[in-house]
């Protein structure tokens, strides 16, 4: 046991106060943020095709497609009534395309046809196919004596409110996007972490392996305790990192707060039940992107003053939802199974690390390891996100090797006692049981030089 | 002198190998024994069996007169062939980390470390990383690492490979220096220079068997044939001399650098060195006479050739215990 600490000791220390780890543990939440704000802003502003394109248009009922209102980026001109030079203009660049309908009914407009030099990216056969069934269906109304006006008057618009009806009779507020969110970003910081940390605890029985450092240290340590040690130190290393991106996230956020304060707005009741809500379950800390600005967008709208009707509304669309949420299993669910999930991965991690004899010897071991890991994760964002509590999602969040996922995207939901004692109990044997295997593996394998292990060597060796 | 460590009829086998046969071997306290042995010849595995890394398939191995536990690691020191340091450690972490992995406290360790750093004039490398000082100064903070704990036995597999002739001299005196203070020490090589400086005992092993034993001086007497040396500052004609002396072979003639010329005769029963010294004094001016005892690397050459071809592969592998 006072081995496993001094390995424990050692694995922490070196990396906690390694410049790297520091300067990361920083700029990490930053670089994250930075990553989100640039894929939505790719996603949404530089996505389209904003070139204009000139379409010659060509159909049976007249003035269908001639006319105000042409889709957007686009200058439609009557097609030539000879469909060669059509096709011939098309060809050489004078016009991007010509769209051709036929059809006179316009009930089912199935022959309209798009011809152009280079194919269309989906959005715009899309869009183009949108329009003119548009086009279509306000003919149809016309031919019923219906104006435009009258139209969208007739359109009607719909909103459905979800509420929970708890076992005490209560009937509570509830998001379905927000716990699917919450969820997902759970899920994805385990994913990171156990690929991270593991990949650390592995490089780290390498470099001992490679060093030769390894065989003075197993003459006074058994090998099951150095690769407890290693395990458990990496396992601490992450925990320090959250701690202290908690800590900078509610440092952030309460600093920003203080300084919306002094600028005039007492806190209002809202605020304050919200900023206690935060501090009580430290959701912030969880996750850096997201929460915080959902938490942020819940402050900045209570002071009332510049902020935005739009902010507010998103507060008070929040602010029940997130009260009512399943706070201490949440974190409890979340807690337990990122260290069952982490403590089971890492000691595979560190097994592939004591077996290989080099970094480019890894990949034929990683694959299946991180393979479960992958499947996971996309269990997570389709099955589970969309029936959380289906039997497939429920199947997945039992197996030991994709539960730490799973199960904590079901979590938000609200996941019987029953359900999670048993995933967790599987959790938990599966991890001792590994543990046991991967140390057999650790032992032979940090002695073992000369050539490349191989599936067979490892098998030799568990035996 | 009571023993250390005993091993009695040891052997492991990997796979198909036997890389250890029916070893036994007793270290004395304060003694210093030598394991010689070609490469591959099953030294490492034997050590590794000594130090607690692996165990035998059969036979036992004592310490101090019990059977040999983990916890016994603690009062043995451990120097591998194939050693190293973490390179992004400092000198003084890294030596407080192995003394604590030794078993000391860490009030013990931090005396210890400051000990031995100073014993070697290396304080003001302490807070430097291992990638930042020599590979000199790093080979003594390998040697240090071993000893911090005051061990009861220091087994060195190889010490000296690697090391520059300075910090080679400067580990010899420290090794003479512990063994005088009561350490025994187990020095495994298939390099002779040294062992005949330092080794009170010696086995050779050789395809996993143990092929020779005993005292240095007792060996080295055993495998002196009759053979003696005598030296003029010019040459010397031998041949009358020869027939008339009867029964003694001339078996080589060297000159050496100093000018003198050396003959090596292979005496006899009927022929003894006092007759030899007569007969070579009545020849000239006679500078040297000596018996030729044959060195140890000459004994484990030997030894060495008049069994079959070594162990084929230099693949090191445990086994599973």
């Amino acid at each position: 046991m006072k081995n496993i600490f001094v390995i424990f000791k050692r694995e922490y220390l070196t990396r906690v106060k390694n410049k790297t780890f520091i300067i990361m543990t920083f700029l990490a939440p930053l670089l994250m943020v930075g990553f989100y704000a640039a894929t939505i802003y790719i996603a949404t502003e530089t996505g389209d095709d904003d070139r204009t394109k000139t379409v010659y248009v060509s159909d049976n009922n007249p003035e269908l497609l001639l006319s105000h209102n042409p889709p957007a980026n686009y200058v439609l001109l009557p097609a030539p009534s000879d469909s060669d030079s059509a096709l011939a203009h098309v060809e050489r660049g004078l016009v991007h395309g010509w769209l051709s309908v036929e059809d006179r009914d316009l009930r089912v407009v199935d022959s309209a046809t798009y011809y152009t030099s280079e194919t269309p990216s989906i959005t715009e056969k899309e869009s183009l196919k949108e329009w003119i069934r548009n086009k279509a269906t306000q003919r149809q109304f016309a031919r019923l004596g219906l104006r435009e006006g009258q139209i969208d008057s007739l359109q009607s618009s719909c909103s459905l409110e979800t509420k929970e009806v708890t076992g005490q009779g209560d009937v509570k507020e509830s998001s379905s996007g927000l716990k699917s969110g919450i969820g997902f970003a759970l899920a994805f910081m385990i994913y990171i972490f156990i690929f991270v940390y593991g990949s650390m605890v592995m490089r780290s029985a390498m470099e001992e392996k490679t060093n030769r450092i390894v065989e003075v240290i197993v003459s006074s340590v058994k090998p099951f305790d150095l690769m407890m040690g290693k395990i458990l130190g990496v396992a601490a290393v992450g925990l320090t990192q959250f701690v202290a991106w908690i800590v900078l996230a509610v440092g952030l956020v309460f600093g920003i707060s203080a300084l919306f304060l002094n600028s005039g707005n007492g806190m209002t009741t809202q605020q304050a039940v919200q900023t206690g809500i935060e501090a009580r379950t430290g959701m912030r800390g969880m996750d850096a992107g997201s929460g915080t600005a959902v938490s942020m967008g819940g402050e900045m709208s209570a002071q009332g003053s510049d902020m935005t009707s739009g902010a507010r509304d998103m507060a008070a669309e929040f602010t029940e939802p997130l009260s009512n949420l399943p706070y201490f299993q949440i974190l409890a669910v979340f807690l337990l199974f990122f260290v069952g999930g982490y403590l089971l991965y890492s000691s595979f991690f560190a097994a592939i690390g004591s077996a290989v004899n080099q970094e480019s010897d890894v990949q034929q071991f990683m694959m299946p390891v991180t393979l479960p890991l992958v499947f996971g994760f996309v269990i997570a964002q389709t099955v589970a996100l969309k029936a959380p509590h289906g039997a497939m999602a429920k199947l997945f969040s039992m197996i030991p090797l994709t539960s730490p996922i799973v199960m904590v995207v079901r979590a938000p939901f609200g996941v019987p006692f029953s359900e999670l004692a048993l995933s967790f109990g599987l959790l938990v044997l599966t991890f001792v049981l590994m543990v046991w295997l991967s140390s057999r593996i650790y032992r032979i394998g940090i002695l073992s030089y000369g050539k490349k292990p191989t599936w067979k060597d490892l098998w030799k060796w568990l035996r | 002198m009571s023993k250390v460590i005993e091993a009695i009829n040891v052997c492991k086998t990997f796979g198909e190998q036997r890389v250890s046969k029916n070893i036994d071997l007793a270290v004395s306290q304060g003694s210093i024994y030598g394991l010689l042995g070609p490469n591959g010849a099953g030294k490492t595995t034997l050590i590794r069996m000594l130090s607690t890394i692996t165990q035998p398939d059969s036979g036992e191995i004592l310490f101090k007169g019990e059977p040999l536990k983990e916890s016994h690691a603690q009062l043995m020191g451990y120097m591998p062939e194939e050693r190293g340091l973490y390179k992004k450690m400092t000198v003084a972490d890294q030596l407080l980390f192995f003394a604590e992995l030794r078993g000391l406290s860490i009030k013990d360790a931090k005396a210890s470390v400051k000990h031995w750093l100073q014993r070697l004039d290396m304080m003001e490398w302490a807070r430097k990383k291992v990638e930042e000082i020599s590979k000199g100064m790093a080979q003594k903070v390998q040697f240090v690492s071993c000893v911090l704990h005051n061990p009861q036995l220091l087994i060195l597999d190889e010490p000296f490979s690697g090391f520059d002739p300075v910090n080679a001299d400067l580990i010899k005196d420290l090794i003479i220096e512990l063994k005088n203070q009561g350490t025994s020490i187990i020095f495994s090589t298939h390099r002779m220079d040294n062992v005949e400086s330092l080794c009170d005992h010696l086995a050779i092993i050789h395809q996993g068997e143990k092929v020779l034993d005993g005292g240095v001086s007792d060996i080295r007497r055993k495998y002196a044939k009759g053979i003696y040396e005598v030296g003029y500052y010019q040459s010397v004609e031998w041949d009358a001399g020869m027939s008339a002396a009867g029964e003694s072979t001339l078996i080589s003639e060297q000159q050496h650098s100093d000018g003198k010329v050396v003959y090596r005769f292979q005496t006899s029963e009927s022929f003894t060195p006092e007759q030899l010294l007569k007969l070579a004094m009545g020849k000239g001016n006679l500078v040297h006479f000596s018996e030729h005892v044959p060195s140890i690397h000459e004994i484990f050459v030997d030894t060495v050739s008049k069994t079959a071809e070594p162990i084929a592969g230099a693949t090191i592998a445990a086994e599973p215990s």
